[in-house]
């Protein structure tokens, strides 16, 4: 059976944001690092790659969390992630042309998680008034 | 697919919230399928009928004619 509910919903909702937390911080800390003009090109490499241990553990806990949902709420983060994943294709594709148009200045890949984080919940809002 | 959910809950007098905890998933779950607005996987369905005590077949309806013999 694979409709089981969540065990230790705030255990687990503690753990995400605490590890989002150190894992914010460390992206920060890495990002002040690389803007230090003292350091040479392999501690940059370092700073650079310091970010990947915690995204890792995020990216574990989320597919965890999404493993505890029953069937009917991965469907609706499904669509929600379909609808994100399309809206964030369209709007780089759209910064691409008015970056060629001269409008826009280049793209900062960091924005484009912004832009994921804000269409999935566009897209959860569609997916879940959809099935209300 | 038609459903008795509704029905065969009042009956029992039990909540929504109630029914989601017995078969174990969401209650947002439980309202979707009331409103005829998501499909239960097999599993799902057989343990909601289980929880009425009922066969498949006496809480959900199957409804498309497209797929009788001829």
């Amino acid at each position: 059976m694979s409709t089981t509910t969540e065990r230790t919903p705030n255990r687990s909702a503690r753990t995400f944001w605490a590890v989002l937390a150190v894992g914010t911080a460390i992206d920060i800390a890495a990002g002040w690092l690389l803007a230090q003009p003292d350091y040479g090109p392999h501690a940059r490499i370092i700073f650079a790659l310091l970010p990947i241990p915690l995204n890792l553990v995020l990216v574990a806990l989320v597919v965890r969390r999404i493993r505890q949902l029953d069937e009917f709420l991965r469907q609706v983060h499904l669509e929600a992630v379909a609808i994100a994943f399309l809206l964030t294709g369209v709007a780089v594709f759209i910064y691409g042309y008015l970056q060629q148009a001269r409008v826009v200045h280049p793209l900062n890949f960091g924005i484009v998680w912004i832009f994921m984080v804000v269409f999935y919940g566009i897209g959860y809002l569609i997916a879940a008034r959809h099935y209300r | 697919m038609k459903t008795r959910l509704r029905v065969l809950r009042a009956e029992k007098q039990w909540t929504q919230a109630q029914l989601a905890e017995i078969v174990g998933v969401s209650r947002q779950a439980i309202i979707a399928i009331e409103n005829g607005k998501y499909d239960p996987a097999l599993p799902l369905a057989f343990k909601l009928a289980r929880a009425f005590g009922k066969n498949v077949e006496e809480v959900f309806v199957w409804e498309d004619d497209s797929l009788q013999e001829k």
